[in-house]
């Protein structure tokens, strides 16, 4: 699984809204980014719901993801741009403002709302500042938990939370809330962090809830095309899917709108060149549906869970590469993961811990599997059961089961001997070891000598020793 | 000649990996696992649903591993709807009967046609009309001819259109009621008792073979899970065309528990549907006209 590339909107401003979408998904993106606007899906608007089920509708039939967007410039206030903010007098007024960019979020399935704190008035210090981003976002937050919608707060320059770690010092402050979470510029990055973006990548890690991507120079809060400023575009997308991320990562070139359709071609072009693995591919729209339907009734997935394969397919992920789907796993598994980072929204920690466990035990082997490769996605929010989990995957002897019990959580979670076990066992069985995550970063001395062992006993019995045992053999010298 | 043979009934759980190899050279591509009594009797739910998960999980795996699409069905069986120790596994089944691999309700019926069989019977044929699922029906032993007709008026009763029920284990005195009923007529040939496949090709030339189910049953006691194949050769011997031959032992199970949505056919990574490239020791191959 990867992440989906995206082109946001505001960089469509002179298009209708249907139009705009219809050209990001012919050009090739699975996402985009909608920030909501007088002529975009204006969230004042008298038949607001009708229109969000039309865009709701339009997105699932072109299986493009989204995020909402709440930086229209004059929405709120027609004199002053961007005003009220988090951080200003009539702080209410931008609440009020987010909690309906929540509800809309919710119809239309998106990943999460993101915003931003707003400048720090003058004459407001800056602890009663910090005050206000506290009670501001608090109480949105207070409105997307019923709806399992998840919050996105962007540093962006030249505002009171500027830097990564400002937004993270606030989430903690929080009680660090499931359904908040960072939106990260990565062409802010290069223009006031300390860091380079993919550093900020990795620090954000699985807090990334959006991603918006665009060049930029240092000190120069300008939104360029990729190639006009000094962003290391491969090195932050490798960095993207070396921390996991799985969703909507979209140009943001607001300033771009009259040529929008050429820019955003070029900007696709770039990505492509520049992406460690292949993209995303398009939702389905079944899946879709399927995970409003758990957000609304979370017991739902008790009846979609066994039910994937027969409606998103069972085509593999990477059949050229992985005829077997040990190590990228297929279709339904991804729509499975999918599924359940939907559920995680909308239960808590023991909730989600006591449904990954009754789908997995009560799962065939495809929703196993589904639920093994979700844990990827929500194994941090539930550690045990996720571990439970993974040893009870390690003693069946279903190789595909066993490679999807070597992903991401297993390296991040599983204890020293079990995922030595692990690993062995792949050797054993035949699954290629590019299905075991963190391989590098967990190989050790003790595995190695496993695994010498293993090679012995494979020669003195006449046998080919396999060539990934020989493989890490040979690093390990 | 090529064949290529779909069983509709074969207790994989109690065979090794010789058979599953014999079956694939044979031209057994997919089949059906009914869930069924093991012989030895269960005393608990925990086991059913140990049971039901190695149906849908490892056996489906196992097959696999031979080239062969395995699919089941789910139900409490008759015999054991008499043990109240067993019955509240009735329970468990709506979520088993959601699961891919599962394309009937099944085996149910009557063993002893008591009143608790009765009960397990109509109450699981609701099941089969609730999951929008056939429904595979074991008919007894002992007093067949009642028992199938007793099945009949339940299937009636029940709802669930006709054409979704499968009455097995016929022979020559029950299969003319299960004809007239518009119900499909499954056949087990086994080595002594049942039917032989020299009896099935004479009931395939007063019956046609419309609706006609042929299986092998193989479970844990003497039987033979290449009948499905002998009986093809039997029926070439007899004159049938390979068409027929592909009626009664492909297109027909697929047309059956095809109504369920979920069979899935389609060739397993690294092997080929075509019989004729693995069945070098097949019988059949020689002969025909190919």
């Amino acid at each position: 699984m990867t992440f989906h590339l995206g082109y946001g909107t505001n960089g469509f401003a002179n298009h209708r809204l249907d139009d705009a979408l219809d050209v990001i998904a012919d050009l090739g993106y699975t996402s985009v980014a909608l920030t909501l606007d007088h002529h975009h899906l204006d969230p004042f608007a008298d038949d607001l719901p009708a229109r969000v089920s039309q865009v709701a509708a339009k997105l699932d039939r072109l299986g493009l993801r989204c995020v909402v967007e709440t930086g229209a410039r004059f929405l709120l206030d027609p004199r002053r741009k961007h005003h009220p903010t988090l951080v200003s007098e009539s702080q209410e007024v931008r609440v009020d403002f987010l909690l309906r960019a929540v509800r809309v979020a919710a119809e239309l399935n998106a990943d999460c709302v993101s915003f931003w704190s707003g400048i720090k008035p003058d004459d407001v210090p800056a602890e009663q500042a910090w005050a206000r981003m506290r009670s501001g976002v608090a109480a949105v937050l207070e409105g997307a938990e019923p709806l399992g919608v998840t919050l996105g707060l962007e540093p962006e320059p030249g505002m009171f939370v500027q830097h990564l770690t400002q937004a993270l010092r606030l989430r903690e402050e929080l009680g660090s809330p499931p359904l908040f979470g960072v939106t990260l510029d990565v062409g802010h990055c290069v223009a006031v962090e300390p860091d380079d973006a993919a550093t900020c990548v990795r620090r954000a890690g699985s807090l990334l809830v959006n991603v918006q991507l665009d060049d930029m120079l240092p000190g120069v809060h300008e939104h360029l095309e990729f190639g006009e400023g000094d962003l290391d575009l491969r090195g932050t997308l490798a960095a993207l899917a070396a921390v996991g991320y799985v969703g909507v990562a979209a140009v943001e070139l607001p300033r771009h709108g009259h040529a929008a359709p050429d820019v955003a071609r070029r900007a696709l072009e770039a990505l492509t060149a520049a992406m460690p693995d292949e993209p995303a591919k398009p939702r389905h729209p079944w899946l879709a549906d399927a995970q409003r339907a758990v957000r609304r009734d979370p017991a739902a997935v008790g009846r979609l869970f066994p039910a994937v394969g027969r409606r998103v397919g069972r085509d593999l992920a990477r059949p050229d590469d992985d005829p077997r789907g040990l190590v990228h796993g297929g279709v339904d598994d991804a729509a499975r993961a999918e599924l359940l980072g939907a559920l995680a929204t909308v239960l808590d920690d023991d909730a989600l811990s006591a449904e990954l466990l009754a789908l997995y035990r009560h799962g065939d082997d495809a929703e196993r599997r589904g639920v093994l490769r979700g844990l990827a996605l929500v194994g941090d929010r539930a550690p045990a059961a996720g571990l439970e989990i993974v040893r009870d995957a390690l003693r069946t002897n279903d190789v595909r089961l066993v490679a999807a019990a070597l992903g991401p959580f297993a390296a991040d979670h599983l204890d020293d001997h079990g995922w030595r076990h692990g690993v062995l066992k792949c050797l054993f069985t035949g699954v290629p070891l590019a299905a075991v995550a963190g391989l590098e970063r967990r190989t050790d001395d003790e595995l190695l000598r496993m695994v010498a062992d293993y090679a012995a006993e494979r020669t003195a019995a006449g046998r080919d020793v396999p060539a990934d045992a020989a493989r890490l053999l040979g690093k390990g010298e | 000649m090529r064949v290529r043979i779909f069983d509709p009934h074969v207790h994989m759980t109690s065979r090794t990996t010789d058979d599953y190899e014999a079956m694939h050279a044979a031209g057994v591509r997919a089949l059906v696992e009914p869930a069924f009594w093991l012989g030895q009797p269960r005393t608990s739910v925990g086991s059913f649903t140990d049971y039901f998960d190695a149906l849908i999980g490892w056996e489906r795996f196992r097959a696999a591993q031979f080239g062969i699409r395995h699919h089941c069905t789910i139900a409490l069986n008759p015999k054991e709807a008499n043990d109240p120790r067993c019955t509240a596994v009735l329970d468990v089944l709506p979520r088993y009967l959601e699961k891919d691999g599962v394309v009937a309700v099944g085996e149910i019926g009557f063993d002893s046609m008591t009143p608790e069989e009765d009960e397990a019977f109509a109450r699981q044929l609701q099941l089969a009309v609730e999951h929008e699922l056939p429904a595979l029906v074991h008919t007894p032993h002992r007093d067949k001819a009642a028992g199938t007709r007793r099945t009949l008026d339940l299937v009636k009763e029940s709802g669930l259109p006709v054409e979704r029920v499968a009455v097995d284990h016929l022979n020559e005195t029950t299969v003319r009621a299960v004809a007239d009923s518009g119900a499909w007529m499954g056949f087990s040939i086994y080595p002594d008792t049942k039917m032989d496949e020299h009896r099935m090709v004479a009931i395939l030339k007063e019956y046609g073979t419309a609706r006609v189910l042929v299986n092998s049953a193989a479970d844990w006691g003497r039987s033979d899970p290449l009948k499905t194949h002998k009986t093809g050769l039997a029926m070439l011997e007899a004159g049938f065309s390979e068409s027929d031959v592909d009626t009664v032992l492909w297109r027909n199970p697929v047309e059956f528990y095809g109504q369920s949505g979920r069979l899935l056919l389609d060739d397993l990574p690294g092997f080929s549907a075509a019989p004729d490239t693995f069945s070098g020791n097949s019988v059949l191959r020689g002969g025909g006209d190919r």
